[in-house]
C-alpha cells in the first residue's frame, strides 16, 4: 500500500475519532461519572496515537499519549472532572482536529504549549490537587478572554513559561495563564467550518446484503435473456446485460481490500514473536497493494497469523544455528501476493530449516495416523502434507508461541472453506514455502452443473480438471473403491448417488458402499459420465447421472441448522429459481481418503 | 417488516384472497389491559401446536425443495424463498407424528431469526389467536420426555375444547439433533 493511499485512510479514521471524541467529551462533560464514556475515550485515544505514532505524526501521537495518560487516571478514579479541567480538555481536542486538518495541507500545528499544559494537569492530576480550590470556575472564561489580547502577543514567551511550569515541582495552579491556551488560530472562519470526509465507512452486513442483491439481480437478468433467447430477441436484452454485469463487477469491487491491509500487521507480530524465541528476523512484503475481497481476508487472516508465527518459531533457527549453517544470523521471511486470474496466491516464504520428512514419517506412526505400508509408499512432499492433519504437531517442545497441535489443520480449513487451496514447497535446510490460492472475490465462479438423481448440484471449475465419459467396463473394482484410468493414470472413481443416498454416518462407514451403483449397472457397454477433480493434488473421477452447462454462480453459505451439512459447501439459486447445492470437493475427498476409511 | 392489520385479534382464517401471495404476519401487540399473546396456530398430525408471533416472519407457498444429504430426516432439504436459501423442517417428523403434510401442496413459515435460516412446513394456512396470559399454562411438566428435550415446550394453552402446545422453535433444533449432520 503506498503512503498516500494509507494517509488518506489514517485521515478518515482520525476524523472520525475527533466527531466522536467531541461526542463523547461533552457526553462527559454533562454527566462526569460517565464510565462508559470515560472508557471509550480512553479507547479511542488509544488507537489514535498508535496510529498517528505508526504514520509517523508525532504532534498528534504526542497529544494523543498526554491525554491517554490523563484519561488512564481519570479511568482509575484518581480524579474528579471539573468544569477547569474540561475547558482544557475541550481544547487539546480541538488541537487534534487543527492537527489531523493540518496533515491534509501539509501544515505543522503548534502544539508544544498545550502539551506543557496537559503535561501540568497531569502533575496535579498525579499529586492529587483540587483545582477548583485554586480557581473559581466561573471567573476563568471571563480572565480567559481578557488575557487572549495580551497573550496573543507573547506566544513566544508564553510557550518558554509553560515549559518552564511543567518542570516545577510545585503544583501549578491551573487556569489564568495556562488555561489561555495562545490563539495561533485567529481565522476564526475555519474552526467554524464543518469538513467531510472523502471516505464514507459502510458496515460490511450492508455490503453483504448488496452483493446478494446483486446475486438475484443476475439469476434474474439470466433467467429473462434465456426466455428472450427463446423468442429470439436477444439484442434487445444486450445493454441489460452490460448494465448488470457492470454493476456486479462494481459491487464486488467495493468490497475488495489491499492486501497490505493484512499484511502490515506482521511486522509488530514477527518482531514479537522474534523477539520471545530470541532469533533475528527480518520481513519482507511484497505485491501488498493486490486486491482482496475482504471476507475471503478476514477468514484466512487467523490462518496468515499462524503461518507467520510458525515460520519464525519452527522455521527460521536460531543466529548460533544459523552461522553454524553458513546462514547470516537473521533469518528472512516474505510475504508475497500476486494475482493470477481469478485468484489470489498469498506465499509465506522462509529461509529457515525447511520441514524434515523423516521427523514427519516417525510422527505419523506415532500418531497412528497412517500404517507403515501407506507411508512407506508416499513421496517426501506427500509426507509433509500430513502437517495439515488434525492433531499433528511436529514440534516436540509446546512453546507459547506456537505448536499446541492444533493449528495447521486449521489453516487447512479455513482456506477450503473460501475456496483456496494450500500447497507446501520445503528444502531441508534452506526453508519453506507456503503458497496460499484465494479466490479474489467471493461471490462469482465458475462452476459446472450437474444432476445426480434428479438433483441439480454445482462444483466449482476450479476443482475440476476434465470430464470423461467411459463404459462400465472401463471402471474396475480395487479393494473397496472404483479405480478407472484417465490420461494414462489410474484415478479413483466414485458414483456420488453412493454417498448422497445415505441417510446417516453409519451407512457412509458400509465397506461395500462404494459399489453399491456400480454394481447396478447391468450393461458393460453403458456410457458412464465421470466429472474428473483435483483436489490437493490427487485425482478423483465423481460418477454423475447426466452433466448440464457451464454456469458463473454465486455461492451463498448454508445458514443455521444445516450449515455443517457434509460434502456440500454452499449453495446457490438457479436461473429457474431452484436452489442447487455446491459440492465441497475437499469434504468429499477426506471423506475417501481419510486413514480410518482406507484401513477399514 | 410491514404492520398491516394492527391489533386485528382474531382466531379466523387468513383471508382466502391472500394464500397466494406471502401473508405478513407480524402485527403489532394486542394491547387491551390483560397481557394477551398472539400465537400463530397450526395443526401437526392430529394436534394443534402453536408460535409465538414474533417468531414468525412470513407464510409462502412451500417452493420446490432440494434435498440435503447426510442431513436428519426432518430436515427436507433447502429452498429459495425470496432470494433466501432456508432449511425447510418438518416437524412432524421431528415429533413422530402421522404424517398429514404434503412437501408439494402445502405452506411454509418463514421463521424469524438471524441466526436460523429456516422454515417450518405445515398443512393449511395457520390461523392466528390472540391469547390471555392467563390461559397459559407455563409448567406443563406433565409433559416428560424420555431424552429431556422438554425444553422447547414453551406451554400449553388451554381456550374452550382446544389444547394448543406452545413451542419454542429455536430449542427444536439442538445441538444433538445436528450431531448426524456434522460427521465423524
Amino acid at each position: 500500500m503506498n503512503q498516500e493511499e494509507l494517509k488518506q485512510i489514517f485521515l478518515a479514521e482520525a476524523e472520525a475519532s475527533f466527531e466522536e471524541l467531541n461526542r463523547l467529551f461533552t457526553q462527559l462533560e454533562k454527566n462526569t461519572t460517565d464510565r462508559e464514556a470515560t472508557e471509550a475515550i480512553f479507547r479511542i485515544i488509544h488507537t489514535l496515537k498508535g496510529n498517528a505514532a505508526a504514520m509517523g505524526f508525532e504532534d498528534i501521537a504526542s497529544i494523543g499519549h498526554l491525554l491517554e495518560d490523563i484519561f488512564s487516571e481519570i479511568r482509575k478514579g484518581k480524579i474528579v472532572l471539573t468544569s477547569m479541567v474540561f475547558n482544557d480538555l475541550f481544547k487539546a481536542i480541538d488541537k487534534l482536529g487543527e492537527m489531523i486538518d493540518g496533515i491534509k495541507v501539509n501544515k505543522k500545528t503548534p502544539y508544544k504549549g498545550l502539551r506543557a499544559k496537559l503535561k501540568v494537569i497531569l502533575r496535579n492530576l498525579k499529586g492529587d490537587i483540587e483545582f477548583e480550590a485554586t480557581q473559581g470556575g466561573e471567573s476563568s472564561e471571563e480572565k480567559d478572554q481578557a488575557l487572549d489580547s495580551i497573550l496573543a502577543s507573547k506566544v513566544e514567551l508564553q510557550e518558554e513559561k509553560v515549559e518552564a511550569n511543567a518542570y516545577n515541582e510545585q503544583p501549578v495552579p491551573i487556569g489564568v495563564p495556562l488555561a489561555d491556551e495562545f490563539e495561533e488560530e485567529t481565522d476564526e472562519e475555519k474552526k467554524a467550518k464543518i469538513t467531510f470526509s472523502d471516505f464514507v465507512q459502510v458496515p460490511v452486513s450492508k455490503l453483504d446484503t448488496l452483493l446478494n442483491l446483486v446475486g438475484e439481480l443476475a439469476i434474474e437478468k439470466d433467467r429473462i435473456i434465456a426466455q428472450g433467447a427463446s423468442f429470439g430477441t436477444t439484442n434487445e436484452y444486450t445493454r441489460l446485460y452490460r448494465i448488470t454485469s457492470d454493476l456486479q463487477y462494481s459491487v464486488m469491487g467495493v468490497r475488495l481490500v489491499q492486501i497490505g491491509a493484512l499484511f502490515h500487521k506482521f511486522h509488530r507480530i514477527v518482531r514479537d514473536v522474534a523477539t520471545l524465541e530470541g532469533k533475528k528476523v527480518n520481513l519482507k512484503l511484497e505485491g501488498t497493494e493486490i486486491e482482496i475481497d475482504r471476507n475471503v481476508l478476514q477468514i484466512i487472516s487467523d490462518s496468515m497469523i499462524h503461518l507467520v508465527r510458525n515460520a519464525v518459531s519452527h522455521g527460521i533457527e536460531g543466529p548460533e544455528e544459523r552461522k553454524k549453517k553458513g546462514k547470516k544470523p537473521e533469518g528472512n521471511i516474505l510475504l508475497r501476493a500476486s494475482s493470477d486470474k481469478e485468484y489470489v496466491i498469498i506465499e509465506v516464504i522462509d529461509d529457515g530449516n525447511g520441514v524434515d520428512a523423516k521427523k514427519i514419517r516417525k510422527k505419523v506412526l506415532e500418531k497412528n495416523l497412517a500404517t507403515p505400508e501407506t507411508l512407506s509408499a508416499l513421496s517426501d512432499d506427500d509426507v509433509v502434507k500430513f502437517i495439515f492433519e488434525p492433531g499433528f504437531s511436529s514440534v516436540e517442545n509446546v512453546t507459547s508461541v506456537s505448536g499446541r497441535g492444533v493449528g495447521m489443520d486449521v489453516v487447512k480449513r479455513a482456506v477450503d472453506a473460501v475456496g483456496g487451496k494450500i500447497n507446501t514447497k520445503t528444502i531441508l535446510g534452506q526453508g519453506t514455502t507456503f503458497s496460499l490460492s484465494l479466490p479474489s472475490s467471493m461471490a462469482v465462479k465458475s462452476a459446472l452443473l450437474f444432476v445426480v438423481n434428479d438433483v441439480e448440484y454445482a462444483i466449482p471449475l476450479s476443482f475440476t480438471e476434465a470430464v470423461i465419459s467411459v463404459k462400465k467396463s472401463a471402471i474396475h473394482k480395487v479393494g473397496n473403491g472404483l479405480v478407472t484410468s484417465h490420461l494414462e493414470e489410474t484415478i479413483s472413481v466414485m458414483f456420488l448417488k453412493d454417498i448422497f443416498e445415505c441417510a446417516n454416518n453409519d451407512e457412509l462407514l458400509e465397506p461395500h458402499l462404494l459399489h453399491k451403483s456400480f454394481d447396478k449397472i447391468n450393461t458393460d457397454d453403458s456410457k458412464i459420465n465421470i466429472v474428473v477433480v483435483s483436489v490437493d493434488n490427487r485425482m478423483i473421477g465423481f460418477v454423475v447421472d447426466r452433466l448440464l452447462q457451464q454456469k458463473e454462480i454465486i455461492e451463498k453459505p448454508l445458514g443455521k441448522p444445516v450449515e455443517n451439512a457434509r460434502f456440500i459447501s454452499g449453495a446457490t439459486i438457479l436461473g429457474n429459481g431452484n436452489v442447487c447445492l455446491v459440492l465441497d470437493a475437499n469434504d468429499i475427498s477426506e471423506f475417501l481418503f481419510k486413514p480410518t476409511f482406507a484401513t477399514v | 417488516m410491514n404492520l398491516e392489520e394492527p391489533n386485528e385479534v382474531s382466531s379466523s382464517r387468513v383471508d382466502e384472497n391472500k394464500m397466494a401471495s406471502p401473508v405478513d404476519m407480524n402485527r403489532t401487540e394486542a394491547d387491551d389491559q390483560e397481557k394477551k399473546s398472539n400465537i400463530i396456530v397450526f395443526r401437526l398430525g392430529e394436534e394443534e401446536y402453536g408460535l409465538r408471533i414474533d417468531q414468525i416472519k412470513e407464510v409462502v407457498i412451500t417452493p420446490r425443495i432440494t434435498k440435503v444429504p447426510l442431513t436428519p430426516s426432518y430436515v427436507k432439504g433447502v429452498a429459495n424463498i425470496r432470494g433466501n436459501i432456508l432449511a425447510i423442517i418438518d416437524l412432524e417428523d421431528k415429533f413422530a407424528l402421522n404424517n398429514t403434510i404434503s412437501e408439494t401442496s402445502g405452506y411454509t413459515l418463514v421463521v424469524e431469526s438471524h441466526e436460523y435460516n429456516m422454515a417450518i412446513l405445515v398443512k393449511d394456512v395457520p390461523n392466528t389467536l390472540s391469547v390471555a396470559d392467563t390461559d397459559i399454562d407455563y409448567s406443563p411438566s406433565v409433559v416428560a420426555d424420555m431424552q429431556g428435550e422438554q425444553d422447547y415446550i414453551n406451554g400449553i394453552i388451554k381456550i374452550n375444547d382446544r389444547l394448543i402446545i406452545l413451542i419454542d422453535i429455536f430449542k427444536i433444533i439442538t445441538k444433538e439433533d445436528l450431531k448426524p449432520v456434522l460427521g465423524a
